[in-house]
């Protein structure tokens, strides 16, 4: 396993709806993020096929796997890289189910996918109308160490990232599409989780406009302590590569151990005390 | 300006030039149309529209009528086009309105509205014909106060393909344009929809904006009507009458309206992307 490596953020915007324009600009960066020397490459929520889709979406949503990942299992073994992408996924078992899904894929191929736990339903977002919820946090074993994903609203429940620390991930991955009215939660939370986990945590956000929604970009990579390591632009379309380098998390969890201060009593009384909210 | 109407104005003027920018090159049209009334609201939006694309792929139509005619108007939509680069080109319609007026059998000059609205609706065929022609979009100028109100012409001077300052207050826009360099004198001038001569909307309305806009602002936030006499400071009588009106007036802004019949239904769950391809 490597202890420290290059990772690419790729803040895209996307063209809503068209899996072959989008496909064509993810490979365009990952070959980029080869020749700038990254392990992996990062790209933003449901970025295979922008994030505002409406009833489209059941045109556009594959299984897992499929034919959009088979693409990007080429892509991922021809450039020998880590690729992490967003996709509408359809159920396996089913005709119309469809989940908010992020695909890990290595030069080895499909290693891991998760889906959206916590999908948003309110002011401008209507993702419960078309996506179920996952129902497992994932960490995936990569020659990178364990890497955790979760997606954007998850950001705001600590649980979802704190369940892929405890089961081992080092680097947390949260991509999203966040509209430019968000921005300081983002900006808070994505430092608050590194922190609270002594973790790196890679944020790649989408940018453009996406029937009247602006994303706002400012993907970023923190480190263990929260400070923000590198930083793409507000807004437009931009690429960025950090270092994670394992061996920067062992002060910080010694400084502030809030590992090894978890209280798992607690768990159970915030249970009981969310069911009975 | 209370606090909370007070935006950061440079984000503001991004976000909107982008919104612009973005829908004019997504729909291939060569350019924006407006009905250039020189009032505040056209005003700031045909500038906003000349920073987003260039002032000229901007046309300001100025379409004054004998009733209402007012010079001062007309002095300020041309400082505007001159100060921000747009093409204009003004078009007196008394005529058009009068062979209206003489050929309808049920015209009654003394029901000032139903006339008033005649007004409203020949400037909007004026201005889409115009975009029509020369293969351009209509950009409204519709705000937030008076749309919530619902003080404006149903297919008249709301009718537009994009309304980028519709989630803007008036005294918002108000700021806004004295941001963008507009005149002082144009930004204080009371307004008016010149449906008929002496015509003013705060009178009409029965409240000043600066009033309107803070009880819309806590209707906007869910507040109670009592938490915002309480609070803002104003008559709790006149809270509920504004609140009725916003809620009485949503047919105005959603307009197509059929009985629920089959699967899918035009205006209620077809939910479409707004622009495709």
């Amino acid at each position: 396993m490597k202890e420290s490596f290059e990772v690419a953020l790729a803040q895209i915007s996307c063209k809503q709806g068209d899996k072959t324009e989008n496909l064509r600009k993810m490979q365009k960066f990952v070959i980029k993020a080869k020749k700038k020397g990254a392990d992996l490459v990062i790209f933003p929520e449901l970025s295979s096929t922008g994030y505002v889709l409406r009833d489209q979406i059941y045109e556009l949503a594959e299984k897992i796997p499929g034919p959009l990942t088979g693409v990007m299992e080429e892509t991922a073994e021809k450039n020998g890289i880590y690729i992490i992408f967003g996709m509408p996924e359809l159920s396996e078992k089913t005709q119309a189910t469809l989940y908010n899904t992020a695909v890990l894929i290595g030069p080895e191929g499909l290693i891991g996918k998760y889906r959206k736990m916590y999908l948003p339903t309110h002011s401008v977002f209507e993702e419960k109308r078309y996506f179920r919820p996952g129902y497992q946090t994932v960490a995936v074993d990569t020659e990178l160490g364990k890497i955790g994903l979760i997606i954007c609203y998850d950001i705001y429940f600590p649980e979802v990232t704190r369940l892929t620390r405890l089961e081992g991930a080092q680097l947390i991955v949260c991509i999203s599409a966040s509209p430019g009215i968000r921005r300081t939660f983002f900006e808070t939370l994505t430092a608050a989780r590194a922190i609270e986990n002594t973790a790196f945590l890679a944020y790649v956000n989408l940018v453009g406009v996406e029937d009247g929604l602006q994303f706002w970009g400012g993907s970023r990579l923190i480190g263990p302590s929260g400070k923000v390591l590198v930083q793409a632009k507000y807004d437009e379309e931009d690429f960025i590569i950090g270092e994670v380098n394992y061996a920067d998390i062992r002060p910080v969890e010694t400084f502030v151990p809030t590992l090894r201060d978890l209280r798992p009593e607690l768990f159970d009384k915030l249970k009981e005390s969310a069911q009975e909210l | 300006m209370p606090a909370v109407l007070d935006l950061d104005w440079l984000e503001v003027v991004k976000k909107i030039t982008r919104f612009i920018k973005d829908y004019v090159e997504k729909s291939q049209a060569k350019g924006v149309v407006l009905g250039l009334s020189g009032g505040i609201d056209s005003s700031t939006v045909a500038a906003l529209s000349a920073l987003a694309i260039g002032g000229d792929k901007v046309l300001g139509l100025m379409l004054p009528e004998k009733e209402t005619y007012n010079v001062k108007d007309i002095t300020h939509a041309e400082l505007v086009a001159k100060k921000f680069g747009l093409k204009t080109e003004t078009i007196d319609i008394t005529s058009t309105l009068e062979a209206f007026y003489n050929s309808t059998p049920v015209f009654d000059p003394a029901d000032k509205l139903s006339k008033g609205n005649i007004k409203a609706r020949t400037r909007m065929i004026y201005i889409y014909y115009y975009a029509n022609r020369l293969d351009t979009l209509v950009c409204g100028s519709s705000d937030k106060s008076e749309t919530m109100m619902g003080y404006f012409t149903k297919w008249g001077d709301v009718a537009a393909d994009i309304s980028p300052v519709m989630d803007l207050y008036k005294t918002q826009v108000r700021k806004l344009a004295q941001y963008i360099g507009l005149p002082k004198e144009l930004a204080t001038k009371p307004s008016s929809p010149t449906l008929w001569p002496g015509q003013l909307a705060e009178d009409e309305l029965g409240i000043a904006y600066e009033k309107l806009d803070i009880i819309l602002y806590g209707v906007e936030h869910f507040m109670k009507p009592e938490e915002i006499a309480t609070q803002l400071h104003v008559e709790g009588q006149l809270v509920d009458k504004i609140k009725r009106r916003w809620l009485s007036s949503e047919h105005k802004r959603r307009m197509l309206l059929t009985a629920k019949l089959e699967y899918r239904t035009v205006g209620n769950d077809f939910r479409l992307l707004r622009s495709p391809y």
